[in-house]
């Protein structure tokens, strides 16, 4: 696959602009990393951190979203997962799936469930790297990003999922990440593969407590064998002070389905980097977000769809409804390249601002080289609907509850498209947590 | 019910209402006519609490309250019913859902609990046969994609769910057919009763053969210029406003 990866063309502007000040930041995070993992080395990834620039403002890609909060004090964290505060280590209630939990990029053995079953092939990333299941092979994205370079010199471990040819996973593998404790610097990598024909249904919960702080990296490579399916429900919900950096890089095989949903419901600085490669004919992506920020939160989604083979299908729709002080970024980039013939791609983009302070800044992104496609996008930034509001108070219905039902109607379809249902359920309860709504109580009897 | 003393209002600084009386008893039916940019519409939004509108002087008093002293929502769970003349567009917010809220809102208001579900969906399917609402509309998004005689409709729909003790109809007659104004007002009619007031705004007599005024009242410039019995809507159709405003100047 890396052999076809090279082979295409660079798209897109090179704009990698190395700044001294940032430079010297960026060394200065990896001498501390060093010190704290003193055993993490790797040659490849060493050279890409001296040779790619460090993010800064002026890098098109973190033009609307500072990183100074990665240039803090780190410290090594011996957290271990902590059952004592009540905290079940399965954020999903109800939910019937295997489980595999990480504390501050640390696997817990204990809290963990894995499927055993023929086909299937499930564990921490180390234990697979031990055993020669996967190799540390740099991906596309570390070769271009500098977070995600670290990633590939920091992360020791992560989750490993192998679906073979033909097998489909029984329940949902669910990993959940949870940060605690002040200044941990978390690595997490994660690698999923599902097979020709195979299905996999994976939830990644990242979760954090009231006093974290430091940084998550994480990143997801996946691979989905000509027609596989590998849906991945993403949901954020971090306490504390955590700066979230999450990756997924994504290669699919002809005819696959891969469908990624991203809920964020908080988080003080979280930054989504979607990279989703359509190498095979036929193949066709989803990708959906949802993101409902408050106080001073900073919620970035970039995403990269690379349509690189003919009849393959892409769509997208991200939305969000900013309160207070709080600042989305939406960048969603698609490529057409010159042999991918017959593409349909779609991307929607919808944003409420529910406060005069809220900031959003969104910017679609197509580049089409080929001539036979269809492609359309749209984005709006807007307001709560005034004569609504108003409509629905002089019907007696209070200005809390109105907003509820609008923010309600406008994000349902996203909060309802989670592959596991019970993930819709549970997100739209802990949002109507933070915003002091009334459950969201649909009359299904009616 | 409702008694307006000397009201004045205006909207951007533009003065519409000039100087307003109207008194409505319990039981009674109330027609304001007039020409168009007379504030029939300004009435309306005053009286159901659109914010736009800077009431300056004068009084509302609502069966006892201090009605501009209440917001919009306060407004409709004490008994206020507006009849939208362009009833508003909610698309993802069914209509049932955007009822059993409004419904439950006033249930809260008078301390009662929230209504049952199975005694809910019988009080819908008993006031949507009143306005031959199909269960179509019920379920789609407030208002979406709506005729405007469905959606005329959907208010008096709104109006029976709700029983306000006082209505106000936005020319509730614009747009509709004979036979949706007909359905319409016969809604209203079935729910007349000793102690529900209504105010009916229109511009055209028409509405008034099939819901017929107490009283009607002629607005012009802000302030009512005559009042009389229902035959002085026959006499508006059949001479126009002209020569009321020509009595007002001199």
């Amino acid at each position: 696959m890396s052999s076809a990866v090279k082979s295409q063309p660079q798209l897109g502007p090179q704009r990698l602009l190395a700044h001294p000040a940032s430079q010297a930041k960026g060394l200065e995070l990896d001498r501390q990393l060093q010190a704290i993992f003193p055993d993490r080395t790797n040659e490849a990834a060493d050279a890409l951190l001296t040779t790619l620039p460090v993010p800064h403002r002026r890098l098109e890609r973190w033009k609307y979203t500072a990183v100074n909060g990665f240039w803090t004090d780190i410290a090594r964290s011996e957290a271990i997962y902590d059952d004592a505060n009540g905290l079940n280590p399965m954020p999903i209630p109800g939910l019937d799936a295997y489980l595999m939990v990480f504390v501050n990029g640390r696997y817990d053995e204990t809290t963990s469930n894995l499927p055993v079953a023929e086909g299937v092939s499930c564990m921490p990333l180390s234990a697979a790297e031990k055993m020669g299941l996967v190799d540390r092979v740099l991906s596309d994205v570390e070769r271009t990003d500098w977070f995600a370079a670290l990633n590939g010199k920091y992360a020791a471990d992560g989750a490993f999922l192998s679906i073979a040819d033909g097998v489909i996973l029984d329940r949902p593998l669910v990993v959940h990440h949870r940060q605690q404790g002040l200044g941990s610097p978390t690595f997490l990598r994660h690698a999923l593969h599902v097979g020709k024909h195979a299905e996999a249904k994976v939830v990644t919960w990242s979760s954090a407590s009231n006093d974290a702080s430091g940084f998550v990296n994480v990143l997801t490579t996946g691979s989905v064998g000509d027609g596989g399916n590998l849906k991945l429900d993403k949901v954020q919900n971090e306490l504390g002070s955590v700066h979230h950096l999450a990756m997924e890089s994504i290669d699919q095989a002809a005819n696959s389905q891969f469908c990624i949903q991203t809920g964020t419901i908080q988080g003080h600085w979280v930054r989504n980097d979607l990279f989703i490669r359509l190498n095979g004919s036929g193949a066709d992506t989803i990708l959906n977000g949802a993101f409902l920020p408050a106080h001073s939160e900073v919620i970035d989604n970039h995403t990269t769809v690379d349509h690189r083979m003919p009849h393959c299908t892409s769509s997208e729709s991200y939305k969000g409804i900013l309160y207070d002080r709080s600042k989305g970024i939406f960048n969603g980039k698609v490529f057409v390249r010159p042999d991918a013939q017959q593409t349909n791609a779609y991307q929607q983009n919808a944003n409420i601002l529910a406060s005069r302070e809220a900031v959003m800044n969104a910017k679609p992104e197509l580049e089409i080289y080929a001539d036979d496609v269809k492609c359309s996008h749209g984005c709006t930034i807007g307001q709560f609907d005034e004569e609504a509001l108003f409509y629905a108070r002089s019907r007696g219905i209070g200005d809390a509850e109105a907003k509820s039902m609008l923010v309600h109607a406008f994000v349902s379809d996203i909060l309802d498209g989670f592959a596991v249902a019970e993930v819709s359920l549970e997100v739209r309860h802990r949002l109507a947590e933070k915003h002091g709504w009334n459950r969201w109580d649909e009359p299904s009897e009616l | 019910m409702l008694k307006i003393n000397q009201l004045k209002a205006s909207v951007v600084g533009t003065p519409i209402l000039k100087g307003l009386d109207l008194h409505i008893r319990p039981g009674e039916v109330h027609a304001i006519m007039g020409p168009n940019g007379s504030g029939k519409s300004t009435l309306a939004s005053v009286l159901a609490g659109r914010e736009e509108y800077e009431v300056s002087e004068g009084t509302v008093d609502f069966d006892g309250q201090d009605l501009l002293d209440m917001d919009a929502t306060e407004r409709a769970r004490s008994g206020l019913f507006l009849a939208f003349q362009y009833p508003v567009e909610i698309p993802g917010v069914s209509n049932i859902n955007f009822m059993r809220a409004a419904l439950n809102g006033k249930r809260e208001h008078a301390g009662l609990d929230p209504i049952a579900a199975k005694d809910f969906l019988n009080l819908v399917k008993e006031k949507a046969s009143l306005v031959e609402l199909d269960g179509r509309l019920r379920d789609r998004s407030v208002n979406e994609g709506f005729s405007g005689g469905e959606k005329k409709r959907n208010e008096i729909f709104q109006m029976a769910m709700l029983e306000p003790k006082f209505a106000v109809l936005d020319e509730t007659d614009s747009g509709l057919d004979i036979d949706a104004l007909r359905i319409v007002a016969h809604g209203v009619n079935s729910m007349r009763s000793p102690d529900r007031s209504f105010l009916v705004i229109t511009h055209y007599q028409r509405l008034l053969d099939y819901i017929v005024p107490d009283f009607v009242h002629v607005l012009v410039d802000g302030k009512i210029v005559r009042t009389g019995g229902k035959e002085l809507a026959l006499e508006l159709e059949e001479r126009g406003y002209d020569w009321i405003k020509e009595g007002v100047v001199s």
